[in-house]
């Protein structure tokens, strides 16, 4: 089985966010890989440690953050790495994305392609599912179990509305993970070092057989124009003491002052 | 005129409340509406269909469509929406919405917006604005296509008692079924349960109420008030808790009245499924506890003291 599995850059979420004239103040900013993206690594993984799998990540950027998050996947036991670096890049809407990865997978022969279920910059949840759409691919979105079916098939639990949906799956095809399928594994120093020696098959789009104009770029379906600070709520009203006399103090302020009981 | 097709929220066979505020909004600015209704056994939800506010409804029901796959209900949607030539096509916040609306968008070559929260529409040009980042920013994003497919974000609009609607059904054939991604059962159905999206009350529970026997405690307060039961990532992640009760950035994103937070410290990834609660209560030992800092009422106290008391409390006042 050949997997190909995506990692995108994202701001560390844990750290403070500040907005200034409508754009994000990226001073002082981290960036990691994308936690559902450690997921796809993992599950990926794991495949192979299983089945014998060959995987491949792919990942859309340029410089020493996206760099690192790479030898991280190697590190986790992933064995090829495609990187598409090109400047006219910057700010892509999630079609883009996924007509990009689209190529990638042209240009190879993958039965599985793996990627989280969002990211956690847009917290979209959209690339995958685009992208199975453009393959003509089956898609199941948001899963917490895999398995193979023999070598065309596989099984996956998702987590739905009407509860945990178990599906069969036709190979080619695209999945995207929840944080719950699995509890992404520390890179072991041995897979570290060895990370640091592998290849990193970088290329541009024309590398990549496609144009920014092919792919869209220049009319992009949708342009973030402005970002706005979040409105935080306020810590309001903390009690400590007698527990039974500020339960009662706070149910008659839930009453008759919030009135939500 | 702007057509605005709503995609039904529709749970064990009842329509859920989110359809009505899509649909009150969708009026408010004006709008040309729709609804279309997904399923097996919903053609009688069609009174209800127009009583949230739609003028037309398109019905797809089909005993194949009894169990959820994406495939097919994203091709119902795209038939409705084709029909009534839709501007725009609004999801309410669910694990549906969230699965087809991209799939939508890739087929009508439309754009694609996820956990909106507001929308302008001036001279044909659609702005959204949305939380990202774990919704620690909000962003405004120019929508450059035609149309426009959007997941609305829980609690964003708010339902207008006094709309209505008028019964006017178009029934839609039943979709090809997806030979590639085969449905094969529903395990740990959640038919039957509160619904986290619709309950005006929402209580969850974390690390602090630590056992089953923590969790049973809080359960009998959620039953007196006939609450949502919620968790956070701890005890979904210790097994104690099924995955579909998380609240949070990863999992449910919900807007309550009343939001009351047991024995839960506040990771930046559980608040942002739950600030949008109109009040939110906190109980925890720890005073530091960053769920205090959006908390509108919290109780410094262990939670094994302090729920009993606030369901002896609760019953003195409601009788």
């Amino acid at each position: 089985m050949k997997i190909l599995t995506t990692i995108k850059k994202v701001v560390d979420v844990e750290l403070n966010i500040n907005v200034e004239n409508g754009a994000i103040i990226e001073d002082g900013l981290q960036y990691v890989m994308n936690a559902w993206d450690e997921n796809a690594v993992e599950t990926a993984v794991q495949l192979k440690e299983k089945n014998k799998a060959e995987t491949t990540l792919v990942n859309i950027g340029s410089g020493d953050d996206n760099t690192k998050i790479i030898r991280k996947g190697f590190a986790m036991g992933i064995d090829n790495a495609i990187q598409i670096d090109d400047p006219a890049l910057e700010n892509s809407d999630p079609s883009i994305y996924a007509r990009i990865i689209q190529k990638v997978y042209e240009n190879g022969e993958y039965d599985l392609i793996i990627t989280g279920k969002q990211a956690q910059d847009t917290d979209s949840g959209q690339t995958g599912i685009i992208l199975a759409e453009f393959l003509g691919l089956p898609c199941v979105s948001n899963i917490i179990d895999i398995e193979a079916v023999g070598d065309q098939h596989i099984k996956v639990s998702r987590l739905g509305d009407a509860g945990t949906e178990i599906l069969e799956l036709e190979l080619p095809a695209v999945v995207t993970v929840s944080d719950g399928i699995n509890e992404p594994r520390l890179p072991a120093m041995r897979g570290i070092m060895m990370a640091k020696k592998k290849k990193i098959n970088v290329m541009d789009l024309a590398g990549l057989g496609t144009s920014w104009e092919e792919l869209g770029g220049g009319s992009p379906q949708s342009e973030i124009t402005e970002f706005l600070k979040s409105e935080t709520r306020q810590a309001g009203q903390k009690f400590e003491g007698d527990a039974a006399e500020i339960t009662a103090k706070v149910v008659d302020l839930l009453a008759n002052e919030a009135k939500v009981i | 005129m702007t057509k605005i097709l709503v995609i039904a929220d529709i749970k064990d066979g009842v329509l859920k409340g989110s359809t009505k505020e899509l649909l009150s909004k969708a009026k408010a600015i004006g709008a040309e509406t729709a609804v279309a209704a997904i399923g097996s056994n919903i053609e009688s939800l069609s009174a209800d269909l127009a009583n949230a506010g739609s003028d037309t409804q398109y019905i797809a029901d089909d005993a194949d469509l009894e169990l959820f796959t994406a495939g097919p209900f994203a091709s119902c949607v795209v038939d409705a929406a084709k029909l009534f030539e839709a501007d725009l096509i609004w999801f309410g916040f669910s694990e549906t919405g969230k699965a087809v609306a991209p799939r939508v968008a890739a087929k009508i070559d439309a754009a694609c917006a996820s956990d909106i929260t507001d929308i302008e529409i001036d001279g044909g040009q659609i702005t959204i604005t949305r939380p990202a980042i774990a919704n620690k920013v909000m962003q405004k994003i120019k929508i450059n296509t035609k149309q426009l497919v959007a997941v609305v974000r829980a609690g964003a609009f708010e339902a207008d008692p006094g709309i209505s609607g008028s019964e006017n059904v178009v029934k839609l054939s039943a979709p090809e079924p997806d030979l590639k991604a085969v449905i094969k059962e529903v395990v740990s159905d959640a038919s039957g349960e509160i619904d986290l999206g619709d309950a005006d009350i929402v209580i969850s529970v974390g690390r602090g109420t630590k056992d089953q026997a923590g969790i049973d405690l809080v359960k009998g307060l959620a039953d007196d008030l006939g609450a949502g039961f919620g968790s956070s990532r701890a005890m979904v992640d210790a097994g104690l808790l099924a995955q579909n009760k998380q609240v949070g950035q990863t999992g449910k994103i919900v807007a309550p009245n009343l939001y009351m937070a047991m024995g839960i410290s506040g990771a930046i990834q559980h608040l942002a499924g739950m600030t949008g609660s109109k009040t939110i209560l906190a109980v925890n030992k720890d005073p530091e506890a960053p769920i205090f800092n959006v908390a509108d009422y919290g109780i410094v106290g262990d939670l094994f003291e302090v729920v009993p008391i606030l369901r002896e409390e609760i019953k003195k006042i409601k009788g």
